[in-house]
């Protein structure tokens, strides 16, 4: 190799790279991103700034590391890919081969040169990224920000630059180099990064599971590219405090070194490999088959011209018409798909997407991460997004690389000088690669299909996917079209990927902001939503014209690109002319006509969205209501409810409803009310009041009806208000679909007394016109002391009442609401349902549905005719529960316990009393595996609110929703094993305690008793950790002293006026604990602070003495916290293997284990030694599943 | 009738490509010589429609093509001087694709046609193979293929014969002549010898202007007994350059053939009259242009042009 040659190569290609518009847009937005980033906000897991005290510095090496790979993975590797993969492509497109390598430049100095060129461009921009990160966290004044900056250590940027970045910087530009080279096609060079984001953000980064063994997870650390895994599972995860974090140094492991070296290796080889390749296409392809040949056997590759008698060209009978447009389009259109069918990139990413995309749709999963039956509708729904995304991004890259085609074929003069329309040839182009899309769905659909029938429960339906993907059409036509349209106005490929990729992520940028709505959101991103009851029927309407309106925007798209496309190179000084003023609006006139449909319906869809229910104006209402009432009514003293007396027609067709009833309010506050209020809803209209049967006019503040009755209400005194309204409800459209809680639909009809949907809500809605980003409150503080004294309910009625609702709707529909029925009647093709409480209520609802029923003993399970896979699980769930929590807990105070199911708009179950709501997607299409029924587990929990949450209503503050939550999940685990067995229950208990661990914000977690659910990552702790706890206790207890316990505790609470919260329930429950020191101090470990133990086994052996054998092991705990905790040396499974969730457990004849008792505190170690008659195979901590611990797994050692 | 009447292209620069070209081109065959540079492919591309002039009016059989450049489509065949085609298509595919891009129907079917036209331009050995495949004559024939497919009324060459050997060049002027009968076919070159062969009138264009337009006769007829042809050393041709007017040297085996213009009588001694060719027409026309350049024709300026283009 010559230098000096090589030094040639690499001085001019770098020279290009530096000044390319490419190179300067990445600086840019570099900059700008660095700038955005430095404001405080990305901290390392660790450093929840909530905790107080040291802040997690964002100059930390950790924190540089953590945002140099993800702005360079983001932002770099799609650069880099394309500098490097598309250097020896553009070459061969100026032609500048034959006249290069006739030089005395070898392949190998050439190839180098290029390569080593773009990778010192990028080096540079690495080595700005890094200038950058200091000015901003350094030079820039840091205001409010400051306590998140640490002091300048350069080695804190330099070094991740360095392990990190040059890696990636190598790997990416040698095999983009390598892709570009050998295959010279630019949409596998523009891919490869894209792809590998994928990959990375959604496996590699994302799925670490805690049954995952530590080798394949090292293994996939060494395969991630960007060392974001390594990262976190080596260091992040393991929470070691603010300040580790903030000084110390990222060690590098052999792993990590090794595996960047791989990542060099693999970029360096791409571009040796490409070195050799280089030089053999230089002499050719290789001939085969010429063995045993002469060259007389081998044809001449020119034959000799063989001369005969011509007729003249006339009497070929040649005619030309100007192909029809129509016809002109087919043809290009045929001729695209023959292209497209030759690019080896699509039978790479086609699989490689679907792979995505079907993998994300199956991957969605249930209430308590439960998995979920396959059925057509929700998978078609599911696919949505990934595949508009990823298909999009193909569509971007086939449909410019296709326009292009020409061009870069030499083919544009001949071609563009054919008669075939412009039109044409855009459309044609256009619907080609549509078909990419449209392939891609029907393999989707396939492989959907096939899942379906693999689990041979759902049956297969075609009509979902037509459907739901059919409204996916539209987007792709659409987003070809403006693919066109950005070429055309752009005039060449990067200034084509630029406006297409600035709007894809300006559309992705909406949607994360939550600004997208149905006038705006073309591809559909998080607004179609499945329900097998009755597909789109909550925003028929609007999605219509949000269709059209994107198939008007296709068209205009392409006549902008007809009227802009170069297919005559515009003359620069008429040019000038167009683009001033009177030009630009007299093209504009001209293409108007286009602009009329998609204007029309996007708009008519905008008004749509802006008087919905969650428009502007509803908002600004709602805004109102909360300025108007906040500081009068927010802790403003309400009477309570005593008895509830109603009559709701429903017209689900018409979506509307009309209710009339009355409320009779007694005053169970020690002082006389002078008013009292009532919050309405947004969609009553007609509205009257009566107070004690007279007319009145309550002063209307924005909803907020208030009454001051002539003379205020007395201690004890009661008052009736009577109310009668109509609306259709929700009101309108949504604004961008998504969930929706509360509805009344054909398919089904959901209302809760939580909203003021169907009844008025007594008193002040502090949750109504707050806007996360304008008028959020900060968590309210609550004094240690706050329980002590009354405590008000954490929601409903503080109160049980009384109620009887009549619901009136179409004969078909089945009307449920709290209580029991006591009459049912059809007439005139109407249904009328008196429901009347037999026993005290705190909160009421109405489900109504087409169902079909299926009773049990004191329970009725209500589903969609078609739903029938899980029903019979869901019976047995509701009669194990009314039986077993009456024994354990508390009676059953109601006559019937049902269960209904709601269209899948929403995925919520709701227990209210007698009347427990399920959406489609919970439970009825939950998918049992051999190791956990999934259904009876949401059963069991939903049913346990009945107990814990409708009898019980916990307090208002801290640490009250674990009584209802975790004492839920505790008592479904209890649940689960009276009816399945023990492995059924640790199973259950293993994938709760995986989900804390996984979900929960190391330093951020609080104690149970200060849990607010105000920040992320206290939902785990709430359902899982809760549930965890209360189990242990009862271990700790023991069964009946833990029964008896509880039983006071419900006894002391049900219909109490004082509503405990974690302090109630501890102190209550300490006079039943057999071992009161030991009582408390699990309590104050597991109730009052965060402890989490995690044990670690070593030196595990075996040996034998006689006709025994004696194992021994070393036991630690690596975590935190002291429990008590059995360790067992095991032969043999415990369990065998069970065909399904059905199959009774049977404890395997072959198991044995021995056992020992150890109690490690943090940091503590134990040597452990067991004799056994078997000869033992591995230690195992835990056996049972008793003590919720971190990294269970890891707690095996084989001997 | 091709008509163009005061073509002017400006080029961002700005750079003038055509000053004003003014050109009447009956039916039949008709040429258009220049040296590299003179604006002949430009030309070519207004001609085609692939570029808009700055100002100026181009109209066949009267239809405006400047204004409606897709409405000449239709009647176009158009040989670029530089082209390719897609690389993943067999020439049969790709002149099959190119024959129902251009709308062109035959009575005995597409297929038959594609034959047929591959067999003109003795293609028919690699109808089957991908246009990746072919040499560059190869590629040239498949071009000259389509260019005359649909019965054209307006053909455009431009270098058509590059990268042809000479029993295909033959051939092919053979097909341009036949076909020139019913047609206007515009020949642009800058070899006389293709102009002489087959153009009964031509154009000699000259920096964006059209400074002669004759035909190859009447072009060598006004030099008729003009020419004469000798030898001379590297010295004397030195001095024949200062004194005379050159056409051509050549070296050739040590000395140089120097062919001279001379209406007088004082001939370098040892040279003779010759005939007269094309190319010494052509070359003498460029040396007088270029010694007295054109100026009769003003240069619309860049306001003018914009004018023109409102």
């Amino acid at each position: 190799m010559n230098v000096a040659r090589l030094g040639t190569v690499v001085r001019t290609e770098l020279s290009h790279q530096l000044r390319r518009p490419l190179f300067i847009i990445l600086l840019l937005i570099t900059f700008l991103s660095v700038w955005g980033l430095s404001s405080g906000n990305v901290t390392i897991e660790s450093g929840a700034s909530q905790v107080g005290g040291q802040k997690a510095w964002v100059t930390s090496e950790f924190a540089v590391s953590q945002t140099l790979l993800l702005l360079m993975f983001l932002l770099y590797t799609f650069f880099i890919s394309v500098g490097a993969g598309m250097g020896i492509i553009a070459d061969e497109e100026a032609r500048v081969g034959p006249i290069l390598h006739t030089t005395p430049l070898t392949p190998r100095e050439y190839v180098w040169g290029k390569f080593l060129a773009v990778l010192g461009a990028y080096g540079v921009a690495l080595a700005a990224l890094v200038l950058f990160l200091v000015f901003f966290h350094h030079v820039v004044p840091a205001g409010e920000n400051a306590e998140y900056r640490g002091p300048l250590s350069w080695l804190n940027y330099v070094r991740p630059a360095l392990f990190f970045g040059v890696p990636m910087l190598v790997f990416f530009a040698g095999t983009a180099f390598a892709l570009g080279e050998g295959t010279r096609r630019p949409v596998l060079v523009y891919f490869l990064p894209v792809m590998m984001l994928f990959l990375c953000a959604f496996f590699l980064w994302s799925w670490s599971p805690g049954w995952l063994d530590p080798r394949v997870n090292r293994v996939l650390q060494a395969l991630d590219p960007a060392g974001m895994r390594w990262l976190s599972e080596t260091w992040v995860k393991v929470d070691r405090g603010v300040a580790f974090y903030n000084v110390e140094r990222v060690g590098l492991d052999a792993l990590f070194v090794f595996s960047r070296l791989g990542f060099i290796a693999v970029g360096l080889g791409g571009v040796a490999w490409s070195a050799r390749h280089v030089a053999r296409g230089l002499r050719g392809a290789p001939v085969r088959d010429v063995r045993g040949k002469t060259l007389a056997d081998i044809p001449l590759a020119t034959p000799e011209g063989v001369t005969r008698e011509e007729t003249p060209l006339s009497t070929l009978g040649m005619r030309a018409q100007s192909p029809e447009a129509l016809s002109g389009l087919w043809v290009v259109a045929r001729a695209e798909l023959r292209g497209l069918l030759s690019q080896p990139g699509l039978y790479l990413f086609m699989p490689i997407i679907l792979l995505q995309t079907v993998t994300q749709a199956l991957s969605k999963v249930g209430p308590f991460d439960t998995p979920l039956l396959t059925s057509s509708g929700f998978f078609a729904v599911g696919t949505m997004g990934a595949a508009s995304t990823l298909a999009c991004l193909l569509l971007m890259f086939y449909t410019v690389e296709s326009l292009e085609r020409e061009r870069a074929s030499n083919f544009a003069p001949i071609h563009d000088a054919s008669p075939v329309r412009t039109v044409s040839v855009l459309l044609g182009k256009a619907l080609a690669n549509s078909l990419v899309g449209v392939s891609l769905l029907v393999a989707a659909g396939l492989a959907g299909s096939l899942v379906q029938l693999s689990q041979g429960q759902v049956a297969l339906s075609l009509w979902p996917y037509v459907l739901t993907w059919g409204l996916l059409l539209p987007t792709f036509f659409a987003w070809t079209c403006f693919v066109l349209a950005a070429r055309a106005v752009a005039g060449g490929r990067f200034g084509a990927y630029g406006l297409a990729l600035a709007a894809l992520c300006l559309t992705g940028y909406a949607a994360v902001r939550g600004n997208l709505h149905w006038a705006t959101n073309w591809p559909l991103w998080g607004a179609v939503l499945w329900s097998d009851m009755g597909p789109f029927e909550m925003d028929r309407s609007v999605l219509l014209l949000n269709r059209v309106g994107t198939l008007g925007l296709a068209a205009f798209f392409t006549a902008l690109a007809v009227r802009l496309d170069g297919r005559r190179a515009a003359d620069s000084v008429s040019l000038l002319e167009r683009i001033r003023p009177g030009g630009l609006l007299r093209g504009a006139w001209r293409l108007s006509p286009w602009a009329v449909v998609p204007a029309v319906a996007l708009l008519a869809a905008a008004v749509q969205v802006g008087q919905g229910w969650q428009g502007d104006a509803a908002k600004k209402r709602a805004k109102e209501y909360w300025q108007k009432n906040l500081a009068t009514w927010l802790d403003a003293p309400q009477p309570s409810i005593q008895d509830v007396d109603l009559d709701v027609e429903l017209d689900p067709k018409g979506r509307s409803l009309r209710t009339r009833g009355t409320y009779t309010l007694v005053n169970r506050h020690a002082k006389a009310l002078p008013s009292f209020a009532f919050t309405g809803g947004d969609h009553w209209e007609d509205v009257r009041w009566t107070l004690d049967g007279k007319d009145v006019a309550p002063e209307d503040r924005s909803r907020l009806y208030v009454f001051k009755p002539e003379t205020p209400l007395a201690p004890g005194a009661v008052v009736r208000v009577g109310f009668e309204f109509r609306g259709e409800f929700p009101k309108g459209m949504t604004k961008n679909g998504g969930k929706v809680s509360e509805f009344i639909l054909p398919s089904g009809v959901v209302l809760t007394s939580f909203e003021p949907s169907f009844a008025p809500v007594v008193g002040f809605r502090d949750d109504i016109g707050v806007d996360k980003d304008e008028n959020k409150y900060e968590p309210r503080v609550y004094p240690d002391d706050f329980y002590e004294g009354l405590t008000e309910a954490a929601y409903g009625m503080g109160t049980p009442f009384t109620t009887r609702i009549r619901v009136t709707g179409p004969a078909e529909y089945t009307l449920n609401s709290v209580g029991v029925l006591e009459s049912d009647e059809v007439k005139d093709g109407r249904r009328v349902s008196v429901w009347r409480s037999d026993a005290p209520v705190s909160m009421f609802n109405i489900v109504a549905g087409r169902w079909t029923v299926l009773r049990g003993e004191g329970t009725s399970v209500f589903h969609h005719p078609e739903h029938v896979y899980n029903v019979e699980d869901m019976r047995r769930g509701l009669d194990a529960s009314r039986r077993y929590y009456s024994e354990w807990f508390h009676p059953f105070p109601w006559k019937e316990l049902k269960l209904s199911e709601f269209p899948g708009l929403a995925t919520y179950a709701q227990g209210f009393a007698t009347n427990i709501t399920f959406s489609e997607s919970i439970g009825f299409l939950a998918r049992s595996t051999p190791e956990a029924n999934a259904v009876l587990l949401i059963t069991a929990h939903e049913a346990a609110h009945q107990w814990w949450g409708n009898m019980l209503i916990p307090g208002k503050g801290p640490g009250g929703a674990v009584l209802s939550e975790g004492t839920s999940h505790y008592s479904a685990m209890k649940l689960m094993e009276q009816l399945e067995g023990p492995r059924t229950r640790m199973e259950i208990a293993k994938r709760l305690e995986e989900h804390y661990a996984k979900e929960r914000y190391v330093d951020g977690e609080r104690a149970l008793v200060k849990l607010d659910e105000s920040r992320e990552g206290d939902t785990t702790i709430l359902y899982n950790k809760g549930g965890w706890v209360f189990w242990m206790l009862e271990d700790l207890m023991g069964r009946p002293a833990m029964h008896a316990g509880l039983q006071a505790f419900l006894q002391k609470y049900v219909g109490h006026e004082d509503h405990p919260v974690l302090q109630d329930f501890t102190a209550a429950m300490r006079p039943f604990a057999p071992d009161a020191a030991a009582y408390d101090a699990f309590v104050q470990q597991w109730f009052h602070e965060v402890h989490v133990p995690q044990y670690r086994l070593s030196n595990a052996q075996v040996k034998q003495e006689g006709g025994q054998w004696v194992a021994t092991v070393t036991v630690e705990n690596v975590g935190d916290g002291r429990m008590p905790v059995e360790v067992a040396a095991v032969k043999g499974e415990r369990f065998a293997e069970r065909k399904d969730a059905k199959t009774p457990d049977v404890q395997s004849p072959d198991y044995r284990d021995a056992r020992a008792r150890v109690v490690l505190g943090a940091g503590e170690k134990a040597d452990v030694t067991v004799r056994a008659d078997f000869p033992p195979e591995r230690w195992v901590v835990d056996p049972d599943v008793r003590v919720l611990q971190l990294r269970r797994e890891q707690a095996v050692v084989s001997l | 009738m091709l008509s163009l009447r005061n073509l002017v292209k400006v080029y961002p620069g700005p750079v003038s490509a055509l000053r004003g070209v003014d050109l009447e081109i009956p039916r039949g065959m008709f040429g258009l010589l220049g040296p590299n540079g003179a604006g002949k492919s430009t030309l070519m591309k207004i001609l085609a429609g692939l570029l808009e002039p700055t100002s100026g009016e181009v109209t066949l059989d009267g239809l405006d093509i400047v204004r409606h450049p897709e409405a000449l489509r239709p009647h176009l065949g158009y040989l670029p001087q530089e082209f390719g085609f897609y690389p993943y298509l067999t020439g049969e595919a790709m002149l099959l694709y190119l024959l129902k891009l251009k709308g062109v129907t035959a009575p005995r079917g597409l297929k038959a046609l594609v034959a047929e036209l591959l067999e003109r331009v003795n293609l028919t050995f690699a109808a089957k193979r991908k246009v990746k495949e072919y040499s560059g004559g190869m590629r040239q024939r498949l071009g000259i293929a389509q260019a005359l497919a649909g019965n054209p009324k307006l053909i455009i060459v431009d270098e058509p014969t590059a990268g042809l050997d000479p029993e295909e060049r033959l051939r092919f002027y053979r097909l341009l002549a036949e076909v020139a009968n019913e047609r206007t076919v515009l020949l642009s070159t800058h070899i006389v010898e293709d102009v002489a062969m087959l153009c009964p009138r031509f154009a000699v264009i000259r920096q964006g202007r059209v400074v002669a337009i004759t035909s190859p006769t009447e072009a060598k007829a006004a030099i008729q007994g003009t020419i004469f042809e000798g030898t001379a050393s590297n010295a004397e041709l030195a001095e024949l350059q200062r004194t005379r007017r050159v056409t051509q040297a050549v070296l050739f085996e040590g000395r140089n053939r120097v062919r001279i213009h001379s209406t007088g009588s004082d001939v370098p001694p040892g040279f003779e009259r010759v005939t007269p060719t094309l190319e010494d027409a052509y070359l003498l026309l460029m040396k007088d242009t270029r010694e007295a350049p054109a100026t009769s024709q003003p240069t619309p300026g860049v306001e003018a042009a914009r004018e023109v283009a409102r």
